[in-house]
């Protein structure tokens, strides 16, 4: 445990803590571009230059590991200088596009111009003129002029997912980030190389020229997409300022969570939002002959719990069945458990869930929904949904899953239920089944949801409501409250 | 003592560079004396005695560069032959490499002998292919005659040495930008610490030299380490090649003592100045070396007093300017040199070095203002002390120096109508 005195603090760090993150840990800002938690030091940038008593010249910040009795200054007068110079090189040549830029107000470049006080430009030659528009991967577009060659997007690409689509060409000021001829970016983490570029050369085209991220709010939840469970951020709009149409989400970005994700999620996490705003049910319906009839949430309640009521007055439970999904929060697989299963005896219950995947060795797990170890672990038997012969001996049916799709079952689906008296869905988004039931209602998206989830390591995952809960949407642990006390209320 | 020289057996004679002309002339009897009669420690000693200062530009003393490699190590250890000879002006480890093969053929099997190295490259700028050929001949010539591989002069001792061939970096001149590019990545020179000699060539414990240093390494071994010192100066031993060019009646290669001053380089070696032309600067030691002006002829050439001019003895390449030539046109050269050989690595150097290219190349085409001079030295001084690898300072050094002892000059350039 080396000490330093660091701007006249003394700190103690473990060994081989370099002057920057013990800088970081103890709240002081050093400058970087090329340094990055996950890489090893690169020391391209120049930015972190600090003093060091004792030695000649500035330090990097980023690769000097820290020695006993070790003094830094990180604020001194040639410290800062030599900030603002390399700062001066940096933007002698960057086009300062920052109005049009989607990386304004979360660039690292403009917050450091605006700390080192540049106020004029003092070089006088033209700049270069670079490719702005390089379409370096599905959804990313490389700028060139904005590129500060921090090689951050290179040295993942070539270090974390192994896949070094990116590279730098050329040499000295002509250098300049590319992809080979016909072999785009193509990892399916490419999304994190637009939160790796610390100002906007990178850009992601589903968030490009959409907003200011000035407007946006960032709230923590879990990504429910695979067992693995990522941090994440969801940007949202929150409507103001006031434009038509502008609320909404805007961005998921992965929040950094060294148990779980380190740095980053895969891009079925982040782009898996996009068409979900289309998808959205708008309200609790009766399929009546293809008209959809708007209901009240009492009277499809009192026609459920009705129909539930009579069954188990009859001693006929086992005709009602329920499908859950696993990923509903472990709070609603509690108001099952506890609430809703102990007023009807012998009822059925299923899971069902989309089909497993390949698990790709980094983050992505074959399991693709996020709280198997939350139901299990509540003693919820996990039998899947989806034999033909579910419907058999049914006169309720009650889904809440999102996960019944129109794929090969859906007529199988169809013919299964054909017997069942009353159906109803349960699901945040359209899937295309809802022909098949009788009654829909919309419910919440995870990200809408306070509660917790056991992912795939056991690690209970707490979170609350990124976004507020879509008009007309219900919430699974909402409606399945509300379901058993109906069922309870005496008639 | 101008009198006992290394190179001037070699240097010129038609044919000196095969092994048997070698061989008639003394050659490996240095090696021979070391493997077979002393210790690696003693070579190593005799080579710190004799104080060997680099002779590729830094000046560090070998000695103290080859004790700085780890005797205990589980991997192998290497050994690299600087002989990417690319700063401007220089040509001295080409007339080595070309005429006398097997002088650093010898010298490198001490260097590794002392180190307890099995391996070495040498690392040959790719223009050099003539040369390389040459070299390789020499190499087979030696394996031929085992004086290389598995059992050296039968003393047991192994030696594995071979050729590679730059692709024309600048940069790779840089240590480990040669490590880089001998690897075969791009040369781009790495982040220090780790120094070579505990992480250098594929991670292993690495000693890079360059090609005149190893050189002396025999005349040191056959001769003791005073003989060495006694050519030169205490602190800066033996002879060097110093590569003279520019408007000199005799441009060539001259093998002097170091502490020999310019002015007898200049004016009695390579025979004055051309007729009718005034000295008006040189550059001593290679294009990143500051320039020196005409009343600093007197300097002793020896890293030492150089350094305390202002400048550098860097490869000891010495390049006269006469005064015909406009100092903007020397600026010109240097700058669109360094921001053509920049690796673009580091910010800098990246683009410091181009947008002094493109304030002196506007200079130069008619386009001065005034507050141009002011601009370079503030882009210079930007650069200096602040990038990743020397390459930094060899580009913003020339130019400062430029500005210091040329300003009027360079002002009165800015104002040509």
């Amino acid at each position: 445990m080396p000490t330093l005195t660091l701007d006249g603090r003394t700190l103690s760090v473990a060994d081989g803590t370099t002057v920057l993150k013990a800088a970081l840990e103890a709240g002081v800002s050093i400058p970087h571009l090329c340094w990055h938690p996950a890489f090893v030091p690169e020391g391209s940038c120049r930015l972190c230059l600090v003093e060091v008593e004792g030695l000649p010249k500035l330090e990097l910040a980023c690769s000097t590991v820290v020695r006993e009795g070790m003094n830094v200054k990180t604020a001194t007068p040639a410290v800062r200088e030599s900030r603002r110079r390399v700062l001066e090189f940096l933007l002698a040549e960057h086009p300062v596009d920052c109005p049009i830029c989607d990386k304004a107000g979360e660039c690292r470049l403009q917050d450091y111009y605006q700390e080192y006080g540049l106020t004029e430009g003092v070089y006088r030659e033209a700049k270069e003129r670079k490719a702005k528009k390089v379409a370096i991967g599905e959804r990313l577009l490389l700028d060139r002029e904005r590129c500060v060659l921090c090689t951050r997007c290179v040295r993942f690409l070539k270090d974390v997912t192994g896949t070094r689509e990116l590279g730098v060409f050329e040499r000295g000021a002509h250098s300049e980030v590319g992809i080979l001829e016909g072999k785009p970016v193509a990892s399916a983490y490419a999304g994190n190389l637009v939160d790796l570029c610390p100002v906007g050369a990178i850009t992601d085209t589903s968030f490009r020229f959409r907003t200011r991220t000035w407007f946006l709010s960032a709230r923590p939840t879990v990504c429910p997409l695979c067992a693995r469970g990522c941090s994440i951020w969801v940007d949202f709009h929150p409507g103001f300022p006031r434009r038509p149409g502008s609320a909404g989400v805007y961005r998921v970005r992965p929040r950094t969570d060294e148990a779980v994700n380190g740095p980053w999620i895969c891009d079925r996490g982040r782009y898996g939002y996009l068409d979900l705003h289309r998808r959205r049910l708008p309200f609790i319906y009766w399929n009546r002959g293809g008209q959809r009839v708007e209901m009240s949430r009492e009277k499809i309640l009192a026609l459920v719990g009705e129909k539930a009521k009579s069954l188990t007055a009859r001693n006929q439970g086992g005709k009602f069945g329920l499908v859950l999904n696993s990923n509903l929060t472990v709070e609603e697989f509690k108001v099952v458990r506890q609430d809703l299963l102990p007023r009807l005896p012998g009822a059925r219950l299923w899971f069902a869930d989309p089909p497993g995947g390949e698990d790709d060795g980094f983050l992505l797990r074959a399991e693709r929904t996020v709280n198997r170890r939350g139901a299990s672990g509540l003693g919820l038997d996990l039998a899947p949904f989806g034999s033909t012969d579910i419907g058999q001996g049914l006169t309720v049916l009650v889904v809440l899953s999102p996960f019944v799709g129109p794929t090969d079952t859906a007529a199988g689906l169809g013919r299964a239920l054909a017997s069942v008296e009353t159906k109803v869905l349960v699901s945040p988004v359209e899937t295309g089944v809802e022909g098949l039931f009788d009654f829909v209602i919309p419910s919440a998206l995870p990200s809408e949801k306070a509660g917790t989830f056991v992912d795939g390591q056991g690690r209970s995952r707490l979170f609350g409501p990124a976004l507020q809960l879509c008009g007309g949407a219900w919430s699974e642990g909402d409606f399945l409250s509300s379901l058993a006390a109906e069922i309870s209320r005496a008639s | 003592m101008a009198e006992a020289k290394t190179f001037a057996r070699a240097l010129g004679g038609e044919g000196g560079w095969s092994v048997e002309a070698y061989l008639q002339a003394g050659g490996y009897r240095a090696a021979r004396k070391a493997l077979g009669e002393m210790t690696p420690a003693a070579v190593l000693d005799e080579v710190k005695k004799a104080n060997l200062r680099g002779r590729g530009g830094a000046g560090f003393p070998a000695g103290l560069k080859w004790g700085f490699v780890p005797a205990k190590t589980d991997k192998p250890k290497y050994l690299c032959v600087n002989a990417d000879e690319g700063e401007p002006g220089t040509f001295k480890d080409r007339y080595i490499l070309g005429h006398d093969p097997h002088l650093l053929i010898e010298g490198t099997l001490i260097a590794a002998f002392a180190v307890g190295i099995h391996r070495a490259f040498v690392y040959i700028r790719g223009e050099y292919e003539n040369i390389a050929r040459r070299l390789e001949a020499a190499l087979a010539e030696a394996y031929e005659r085992a004086f290389l591989g598995p059992d050296v002069f039968g003393s047991g001792f192994a030696l594995d040495l071979r050729v590679h061939r730059g692709a024309g970096s600048y940069i790779c001149g840089e240590e480990t930008a040669l490590l880089e590019s001998l690897e075969g990545k791009r040369g781009h020179p790495r982040l220090k610490p780790p120094f070579p000699a505990s992480v250098g060539l594929f991670g292993a414990p690495t000693v890079i030299n360059n090609v005149e240093t190893l050189a002396n390494v025999p005349g040191i071994i056959l001769n003791g380490a005073a003989w060495f010192t006694d050519q030169g100066l205490p602190t800066d031993g033996g002879t060097r090649l110093f590569g003279v060019s520019g408007a000199v009646a005799r441009p060539g290669v001259y093998e002097l003592p170091v502490g020999t001053t310019l002015r007898d380089i200049i004016f009695t070696h390579a025979g004055g100045m051309l007729p009718g032309r005034r000295l008006k600067a040189v550059i001593p030691g290679g294009l990143s070396s500051p320039i020196l002006r005409a009343d600093e002829l007197d300097l002793p050439m020896c890293c030492d007093a150089l350094v305390r001019a202002g400048s550098m003895l860097g490869s000891g390449a010495v390049i006269v300017i006469d005064d015909r030539t406009p100092i903007l046109d020397v600026l010109l050269r240097v700058a669109r040199f360094y921001a053509h050989e920049s690796c673009g690595q580091c910010t800098p150097c990246r683009l410091g070095t181009a947008w002094i290219r493109k304030v002196v190349e506007r200079m130069a085409s008619g386009g001065g203002r005034p507050g141009d001079v002011d601009e370079l030295a503030r882009l210079a001084s930007g650069v200096k002390g602040r990038t990743l690898c020397p390459m930094g300072d060899a580009a913003a050094m020339p130019v400062l120096g430029i500005i210091q002892k040329f300003r009027p000059e360079l002002e009165g350039a800015t104002c040509r109508p």
